[in-house]
């Protein structure tokens, strides 16, 4: 029997009284592609760095590739590639020099080295800008090396953490290619976005964290269908807001402009009478395919969060 | 992988021309304006003038003229009248002078009562050194020498003719050496900030090995930065080594394991790369102030030379010293320095283990 390319088990982190992560479990399939979503300060970072070994966990486990993280940690990190959400790059220094000394973290010298370089910088296309210092480079560029850098080794599990943040559509659609070509390769991938398109284009699965605790897994279409249900917009005319608020008794309810979006508990006929009890009149009601992010919002709330 | 780590560190620091400038050019102009400035020694410097009024023809007043310019680091200036000698003193065209009147009235030191006894003292010595001897009823070289000056035992005879480079070139090399500190833990703080430590942590690398990977290339550009300086002093400055050349090399690696220790301290204790480049560069400052990198510790009064002792660079100037100015100055004189530099190096090492967080 395979064994799992990540396996968390019971993980958790706390800070002083503060809990960051409770008792995390999660398994995730060799050659699977796992979406990590959260909101800002729900424990996605902290059970990045844990699982990575890069964060000591409080409580739990974590093996990688069957590895046991703690008791073999060398061997476990071998197996291992993370794209940190920061551009972990020396900046003054050329994208080959920095390869360079990131291969040489893995034990890559020479001619092997060499060619791994030369494979990392045609998989996110930047082959021909590795002599320049990366200072040099755009946004999109670095954080193109960025993923070089944890591919360098060909790691069985590659953790990308934001990899998408601050890039224009062209590299992002680069990143996108080289990720699904990656997974073809059978590679392994934890990816972590706000971005829920991207996670529903990549993801063969997602996994929800929220207050330090997975709250949800499955496939995109899984959660879509068990947490989001089918909306409906609603174009109205009059009160708009006392519309809304007659509205949230029967769903979750959003204003666009003179539009409501709702995603109703039941049936819709009470919400309608409802609305037109107010005075609004409906101009027009389109039904709304739910995707993702109803999904999340559902799970997740819509209260604003801030990072802690 | 401790090499590639020192071949990117050498390879950012050469990109960093402050760090260089900092490193490698700025001491070496501190040297040359400190050995100009405190130029003494008989090869180094002119004689100091000073003004001289007799009446003329007085024998007295000739006589001393004549002791004067016998004296080792004085050239008379003759004056036009005695109120001439006092206008040039308060002036500070000179820094002292003498006005000879008729015997028996006594002769005149003019020098500025105010200033410190440790400038005034040996010139005001000298000057009543000068007189007396031209005054002496009996030729003071026929005399049977009443004083002879000696070097206690175990100290070694110094070199001749030392050059203020000898004090200097040390004085700036460990000021400026320690400030391999601030570099190092800048690093630490730098690899924090772009997440380039995180990236490490998650690779297959012991966590000893990484706090090595940063600390090792800084101690070799810590020991590259000390054999320039020297070098510099020798070749540029005409600089000796008057002991075992075997025994500075040992005393230079304990001063960079020293200043390196104390930047993983820095690194320990955090900040920003801002809080660390002007607090840390005012704690460096203030150690080469005390350990006497600025100011001879010859001339400070005791209690401030008592709290030298507790700074490295004190240690680390007063084996410069010997090895550079003291014949046969071996490595085995210099153990009690090394030793008290290697338990700085120990002692901030250990504290900054014991205070040092990989995942902060």
């Amino acid at each position: 029997m395979t064994a799992a390319a990540l396996t968390l088990r019971g993980l958790g982190k706390d800070y002083g009284p503060r809990t960051a992560v409770h008792a995390i479990d999660l398994d995730v399939v060799p050659g699977e592609c796992l979406g990590l979503l959260g909101p800002n300060g729900a424990g996605k970072t902290t059970t990045i760095s844990m699982a990575c070994g890069v964060t000591t966990p409080t409580r739990g486990t974590v093996a990688i590739g069957g590895i046991d993280l703690a008791k073999d940690p060398l061997a476990a990190k071998a197996k291992l590639g993370l794209v940190p959400q920061e551009l972990a790059l020396y900046e003054e220094l050329s994208g080959i020099q920095n390869l360079r000394y990131f291969g040489a973290l893995y034990d890559l010298a020479g001619a092997v080295l060499a060619e791994r370089i030369r494979w990392a910088l045609d998989v996110v296309g930047l082959a021909d800008r590795a002599g320049d210092q990366v200072k040099k480079y755009s946004g999109g560029m670095k954080r193109r090396l960025n993923m070089a850098a944890g591919l360098l080794h060909e790691p069985e599990l590659l953790v990308l953490d934001e990899p998408t943040v601050g890039v224009d559509p062209q590299s992002r659609n680069h990143i996108f290619e080289t990720v699904r070509a990656l997974e073809q390769r059978g590679m392994t991938i934890i990816y972590t976005s706000h971005y829920m398109e991207e996670v529903e284009a990549l993801c063969d699965r997602v996994a929800i964290i929220d207050a330090g605790a997975i709250i949800a897994t499955g496939t995109v279409r899984e959660l879509v269908a068990a947490h989001a249900g089918k909306g409906i917009a609603l174009e109205l005319k009059g009160d708009i807001d006392a519309a809304m608020a007659a509205a949230a008794a029967y769903g979750e309810v959003e204003r666009h402009e003179h539009a409501l979006r709702v995603i109703p508990h039941g049936a819709l006929a009470p919400l309608i009478a409802a609305i037109e009890s107010t005075g609004a009149t409906i101009g027009r009601i389109e039904s709304r395919e739910a995707n993702l992010e109803t999904a999340f919002l559902a799970l997740t709330g819509k209260t604003l969060r801030d990072a802690s | 992988m401790i090499g590639a780590a020192i071949r990117k560190d050498v390879q950012l620091l050469l990109r960093d021309r402050g760090a260089l400038v900092s490193l490698f050019i700025l001491p070496v102009v501190f040297m040359l304006a400190f050995g100009s400035m405190f130029r003494f020694g008989p090869s180094a410097g002119k004689p100091e003038p000073i003004a001289i009024w007799h009446v003329p023809g007085d024998p007295r007043g000739e006589a001393i003229v004549a002791s004067l310019g016998k004296a080792e680091g004085f050239v008379a200036q003759p004056a036009a009248s005695a109120d001439e000698v006092r206008r040039l003193v308060a002036a500070e065209a000179v820094k002292a002078g003498l006005v000879i009147p008729p015997a028996p009235e006594k002769v005149e030191l003019v020098i500025d009562l105010a200033a410190p006894m440790q400038v005034r003292g040996p010139l005001q010595g000298a000057l009543t050194g000068v007189v007396m001897r031209a005054m002496s009823p009996i030729p003071i070289d026929a005399m049977p020498a009443m004083v002879e000056a000696r070097s206690p035992p175990g100290i070694a005879k110094p070199l001749a003719g030392i050059s203020s480079f000898q004090v200097t070139v040390p004085g700036n090399a460990v000021l400026f050496g320690f400030f391999i500190s601030l570099t190092t833990a800048m690093a630490f703080v730098g690899e924090r900030r772009t997440g380039t430590w995180r990236r490490l942590l998650a690779a297959p690398v012991p966590r000893w090995k990484a706090l090595l990977s940063t600390l090792v290339p800084y101690f070799m550009v810590g020991v590259c930065q000390l054999a320039f300086l020297f070098a510099v002093g020798v070749v540029g400055f005409g600089m000796q080594i008057a002991g075992s050349v075997v025994g500075l090399v040992v005393l230079s690696l304990a001063v960079v394991y020293c200043a390196v220790s104390l930047g993983l301290l820095f690194a320990a204790i955090g900040g920003s790369e801002k809080q660390l480049g002007g607090i840390g560069s005012v704690v460096l400052l203030v150690m080469g102030m005390l350990g006497g990198c600025m100011v001879p510790r010859l001339v400070m009064p005791a209690f401030m030379k008592s709290i030298g002792m507790a700074v490295p660079h004190s240690w680390a100037l007063e084996g410069y010293y010997a090895v550079l100015v003291r014949e046969g100055t071996s490595l085995a004189d210099l153990a009690p320095n090394v030793g008290v530099l290697l338990a700085f190096g120990t002692a901030f090492a250990l504290l900054g283990l014991a205070l040092f967080r990989f995942e902060r």
